[in-house]
């Protein structure tokens, strides 16, 4: 994932590199014809100041003549002939690149020429004076490298604010990210956003602030609801089941009324089941259960297992189970003996005829698993009222009540089928 | 026997006492808890089902209002609350059984038929019905004289017969009272089948009177 602030500065830094990148022919043109310009002035300078100190000193021809041949002999970059040009001829600048052959390396050089045709005893002479001018190339690099520099100390400069703006600038965010985090439904702990002076954050907080305020009461509206539903059944199923068992008193029933009466006490004991189950639910959700008592498993598990022991030999179950002694949890006591009850009865109820249950208690976690044929889907699997085997009998509330306990007690369920065999490991 | 039955809810009050009455008991009816507290004051009952969630006012009251007048009636909460809290404060405050909305009514009866054992039998609380004889405090049974063995769970059976003499009984309801909670969880009723075969056949080797009668294929009858 990457995080907001990089983005921006992948454009930015992206931004500098063009423009900087761009800047580089810009400055060499202007340095070259800076340079160009003063050069050109400089050779003028040269060739004013030779054609006037030559005339001034008013020399003989033989004199002139050794003057000028010791001249162009010794004065660098300058030189006299004579030439027919006229006088007026207007002065030429020109460029050149040719070897320096006082120097040993062999780069090449280049100059910057001026030619000027000057009239000393009446003769015409064509005077060339020529500069050494740095190389376009040499400037190339030099500009390139010195924007480059630039360029890195942008990049470090903006990776430095990067940093601070992420800390100072997204504090806020942080801030609200980090109540979001602690924030949970089920414990409903109120939610306090620390105050922003940035406009966006604070509107960020009074909305988040909204929907937890909507979210909690819908939440709570929807718990209450299930405890009163569930609570306000008890009574009418109670007259219901009642009322049955008063039927089944009168005499001259046919034995296919009494099939009957059989059948709605088995569906209203499901029904009974199911509003319990959810009471139970909304219970354990409204942490109505006090989990500080020690309970210990290594007692407790076989004592599950026996109460159920005749239904285990009803289908023949094979039961291994290898339980280590002293494994104690925190929690409570009720919900842990449901919880049990739930995955012991759930490894027979979903068991072949003749299969296997393997019980597992250590200090670290209890695992359960029963033969099967098909493996569970997980994500169906702990959720209310998905069924996920065609058997019809029970709540769908079973493994709902064994996550939230699981979920209560802060320890980890998973469910895996493997070799035909369904297991459910709790992790303390 | 009296029983006084605390319960607003008068479909329930009804149906209760439609099926105590014809176990000889003597219900009343008190449908609020004002009508509770005039009733125990001035009455004695052998036992008392005490709803706890009354429209004015709380049943625990009552129950704290017997004890400081010290009476002896046996109470049975019935809630419609399945909370380990009030089950606990009830039986400490003094009540003998608590129960659970919804309830056979077969089951309320084998309650309160335990419940008055109890309070008026003490120390030799036997049942006898001809050659057999239940103690309900060593929770044996002796026919002729001879000490039958029953597993926990017979014996646990054949008393909520007696609890229930010449009711009909469904294999459904004996399933929830052997099972608990998890009767709907299981495929099949069959254990009970099981338990009643081998009770049947103990008392029948004891030379035990025929009195459970089978009734509609998968009913029960205990007949005295």
């Amino acid at each position: 994932m990457n995080k907001l602030l990089n983005k921006s500065l992948k454009s930015f830094t992206i931004y500098a590199l063009i423009v900087l990148a761009a800047s580089v022919p810009a400055y060499l043109y202007l340095v070259d014809s800076i340079w160009l310009r003063e050069l050109d002035e400089h050779n003028e300078i040269v060739a004013d100041r030779t054609d006037n100190e030559l005339n001034k000193l008013e020399l003989s021809e033989t004199e002139l003549n050794q003057s000028i041949v010791l001249w162009n002999k010794i004065q660098p970059g300058t030189n006299l002939q004579k030439t027919t040009l006229e006088k007026n001829r207007k002065d030429s600048t020109y460029t050149v690149s040719r070897k320096n052959p006082y120097v040993t390396h062999e780069d090449v050089d280049r100059f910057r020429g001026l030619s000027r045709v000057i009239e000393i005893n009446g003769q015409n002479y064509l005077l060339t004076v020529e500069t050494n001018v740095e190389e376009t190339e040499e400037t190339v690099v030099a500009i390139a490298i010195l924007t480059f520099l630039f360029f890195l100390i942008l990049v470090v400069g903006f990776l430095i604010l990067n940093r601070r703006l992420s800390v100072k600038l997204w504090q806020p965010f942080r801030n609200t990210l980090a109540s979001l985090k602690t924030f949970n439904l089920n414990t409903q702990s109120n939610i306090l956003f620390k105050k922003s002076n940035i406009l966006e954050f604070e509107e960020l907080n009074v909305a988040l602030n909204k929907l937890i305020e909507h979210t909690v009461s819908v939440y709570n509206s929807q718990k209450e609801f299930t405890e009163n539903a569930s609570h306000e059944l008890q009574t009418p199923l109670a007259i219901i089941k009642n009322k049955l068992d008063i039927l089944l008193q009168k005499e001259a029933l046919t034995d296919r009324q009494y099939q009957l009466i059989e059948d709605i006490n088995k569906a209203l004991t499901r029904v009974s089941r199911i509003n319990k189950n959810l009471l139970l639910l909304a219970k354990i959700e409204n942490h109505q259960f006090d989990d500080s008592e020690t309970i210990n498993l290594s007692e407790l598990t076989p004592e599950c297992i026996e109460q159920l022991q005749e239904h285990f030999a009803n289908k023949d179950l094979n039961l291994k189970s290898s339980i280590d002694e002293d494994c104690v949890v925190t929690g409570n006591r009720i919900l842990i003996e449901i919880l049990i009850n739930n995955l012991l009865l759930n490894s027979i109820r979903h068991n072949l005829l003749k299969g296997t249950v393997e019980v597992k208690l250590s200090k670290s976690g209890f695992i359960i698993s029963n033969s099967g044929r098909t493996a569970l889907e997980q994500e169906q699997l702990f959720k209310r009222f998905k069924k996920t085997s065609d058997e019809s009998s029970g709540s769908g509330l079973g493994l709902a009540i064994v996550e939230q306990i699981c979920k209560r007690h802060q320890w980890e369920i998973v469910y895996e089928f493997q070799q035909e065999t369904h297991i459910f490991k709790i992790s303390f | 026997m009296k029983i006084l039955i605390i319960e607003d809810e008068n479909e329930l009050a009804d149906s209760i006492s439609e099926y105590l009455s014809e176990e000889n008991y003597l219900c009343e009816f008190a449908r609020t808890y004002n009508q509770a507290l005039e009733k125990i004051e001035s009455f004695h009952y052998d036992c008392i089902l005490l709803d706890i969630m009354l429209p004015d006012g709380n049943g625990m009251n009552i129950l704290e209002e017997l004890k400081r007048q010290d009476k002896q009636d046996g109470v049975i909460i019935v809630s419609a609350k399945n909370a380990l809290d009030d089950k606990i404060k009830g039986l400490k405050i003094g009540a003998d059984d608590y129960l659970t909305k919804p309830f056979h009514l077969s089951e309320l009866a084998a309650r309160i038929y335990s419940v008055i054992r109890r309070k008026q039998f003490g120390n030799s609380n036997t049942v006898r019905q001809n050659e057999l004889e239940i103690d309900l405090l060593a929770k044996t049974i002796s026919v002729h004289n001879h000490l039958v063995s029953l597993t926990k769970k017979e014996f646990d059976l054949l008393l909520y017969f007696v609890g229930n003499k010449n009711r009909v009984i469904s294999k459904s309801t004996l399933a929830e009272h052997l099972s608990g909670d998890f009767a709907d969880m299981l495929d099949n009723h069959d254990f009970v089948y099981a338990h009643i075969k081998n009770l049947k056949k103990k008392l029948n080797e004891a030379d035990c009177g025929n009195y459970l009668k089978t009734v509609y294929g998968t009913g029960y009858k205990w007949e005295g």
